[in-house]
């Protein structure tokens, strides 16, 4: 019980040296992703007008398309057009897979890791404290976020639901994590960090393109189940994906265990 | 000071292979508590290898490490709390100033001060108050010094520690390791600079392509390796007559001054040379350096 105690202190301690040592990173993505949420917030009502005047004047197939967004268009739908289906989803999960390949790849290449490595911290704590810090920095800049995109809604004078705002931020959470945590697992496996963001980033895209060219092509649209972007959906304007999140949630303890594991058995090099 | 220990290190067939290529290859070794051990070798010749699996960060191919009583692998969390490392090439974050990156690995070892570092500080030189970044390769080799030596390990594990030192600070670093000696401390320091092992070891392994060729005393191998005499005579006398006892090599002429390379007691020597008019007799004893050059030559 003690053993595993120090174990939980050490790992915490090194978490908060992180965390400290991001604070400035992560007010820097919050603000700029949150001023971005207001910007979106205080344009809605002059967009809404212009979008609906060119739905009214577009070519019938484009209407087809756009379904849904036929009729006065809603605070949610134009924040799920793009800021929330794009502009989080692809451009967040960055901000912690830089910090996953940094985490055990990018300390060899800084050789800053024999050093972190000669004290008493087992390498699984670096696993897993790494995951903590990225799981804590992305909620302070979803909350950041929220707040932020929030303040406008009084500005703007939309008619906008906190909770709504809140639960689709919140979906979005798992899906940044779990790009995070592939990136760490990559980095505990290989020795170049840039390995380790471009397969991620190449997946997310990858999963983000399947998503988009399933919505706008019929022959595309049985490709859509491989992104995550499709299951995780649009929570502003419907359900909250409990299943997605969940699934993602479970992915990330996977690839944790598998990132640990991996992590245990090779060779570190300076 | 902690338990006492048969050993502070102990390999036994350990060996690290890169692929086909050995890092390492069947080490025996036995570090005694309590003693300065110099590893000394060329470059490539598997010091980095030795201690990097010492240290848990390579995982041997063969073989096992065992550090003051417990497995380099298995034990090896617990034993760092033991063990002050500093690594032939390290990184500092350089936003970080030295006091802060002491604080987070003092917090690490769970210490709530800085123990010896504002002290080490001072009789090093060096501002911790400073970022990491700003620092010159010499101040930033004290800080790493500095982390090593903080937390007063049973076990310290250097790695070309003097690296970038000026010579000053060279020479309080070795009494530094002194010091730690003479409170029962182990030391292991892996250099290529053998005028400091010599300086500060007790015992010394060589270690050549991979494998260790000889672990003896400091003393011992200085003494065992050929002394160059030097006898300044009257008159020019028969070089030949040197040159066949036992021991002797590498005899050289220059007028009426004979000088030789020896091996074993000077006793035949002298007695010969009594035979004529000696004015003047000088033994130089070889450095650890020549005996390194000749050992390594020599295997060659």
């Amino acid at each position: 019980m003690t053993g595993l105690r120090t174990e939980l202190r050490r790992m915490w301690i090194f978490t908060a040296h992180q965390l400290r040592s991001r604070w400035r990173s992560l007010t820097i993505w919050g603000v700029a992703l949150g001023a971005m949420g207001a910007l979106y917030v205080v344009l809605f009502p002059s967009m809404s007008t212009f979008m609906q005047e060119y739905l009214e004047q577009a070519p019938e197939s484009l209407k087809g398309f756009l379904g849904e967004l036929q009729g006065p268009m809603t605070i949610e739908q134009w924040l799920g057009m793009e800021y929330l289906s794009l502009l989080i989803p692809v451009v967040l999960p960055f901000a912690v897979m830089i910090m996953g390949a940094r985490a055990i790849a990018g300390r060899e290449e800084r050789k800053t890791l024999d050093l972190l490595l000669s004290n008493p911290l087992p390498r699984r704590d670096v696993v897993a404290g790494t995951v903590l810090t990225m799981a804590i920095v992305l909620a302070g800049v979803l909350a950041i976020t929220w707040m932020l995109t929030y303040i406008a809604v009084p500005l703007a004078g939309v008619d906008l639901s906190p909770a709504r705002l809140a639960y689709s931020l919140v979906a979005l959470w798992p899906l940044c994590l779990l790009f995070g945590v592939l990136a760490l697992l990559l980095s505990a496996w290989v020795r170049r960090s840039a390995f380790a963001i471009t397969i991620p980033a190449v997946i997310l895209l990858a999963m983000y393109l399947a998503e988009v060219l399933g919505q706008a092509a019929k022959s595309m649209e049985p490709y859509r189940v491989v992104s995550l972007f499709y299951h995780v959906g649009n929570p502003v304007e419907g359900d909250f994906p409990w299943t997605a999140v969940l699934l993602m949630l479970a992915g990330v303890c996977v690839l944790t265990g598998a990132a640990v594991a991996v992590f245990q058995r090779r060779d570190v090099f300076t | 000071m902690g338990p006492r220990t048969s050993s502070a290190i102990l390999t036994e067939g350990l060996t690290k292979l890169y692929g086909r290529r050995p890092g390492i290859e069947g080490l025996d070794l036995e570090v005694l508590p309590g003693e300065i051990f110099g590893f000394i070798g060329p470059n490539g010749a598997g010091k980095t290898t030795t201690i990097r699996l010492l240290l848990d960060l390579l995982r041997p191919t063969a073989g096992r490490a065992t550090l003051l009583d417990r497995d380099a692998h298995r034990q090896s969390v617990a034993l760092r709390g033991s063990i002050g490392y500093l690594p032939g090439e390290f990184g500092l974050e350089p936003r970080m100033t030295g006091r802060q990156l002491l604080e987070y690995f003092g917090r690490l070892r769970g210490m709530d001060d800085l123990g010896v570092a504002p002290a080490m500080a001072g009789r090093l030189d060096i501002d911790l108050d400073l970022p990491m970044g700003r620092l010159s390769r010499g101040n930033r080799q004290k800080i790493g010094l500095i982390q090593t030596l903080f937390h007063r390990p049973r076990l310290l594990i250097l790695d070309e520690p003097t690296t970038g030192l000026d010579p000053l600070v060279q020479d309080t670093f070795l009494q530094i390791l002194r010091e730690a000696r003479d409170e029962g401390r182990t030391v292991f320091l892996s250099s290529h600079i053998l005028s400091e092992v010599e300086r500060v070891c007790d015992r010394v392994a060589i270690v050549r392509d991979s494998r260790l060729a000889t672990l003896e005393t400091t003393e011992s191998l200085l003494e065992k390796r050929r002394k160059r005499v030097v006898m300044v005579f009257a008159a020019p006398v028969d070089a030949a007559r040197f040159a066949q006892l036992p021991g002797v090599t590498d005899v050289q002429v220059q007028g009426t001054a004979v000088s030789l390379r020896l091996q074993d007691g000077i006793d035949a020597v002298v007695k010969l040379a009594a035979q004529f008019t000696l004015l003047d007799l000088r033994v130089d004893h070889p450095s650890l350096d020549e005996v390194f050059m000749g050992y390594y030559g020599e295997q060659k």
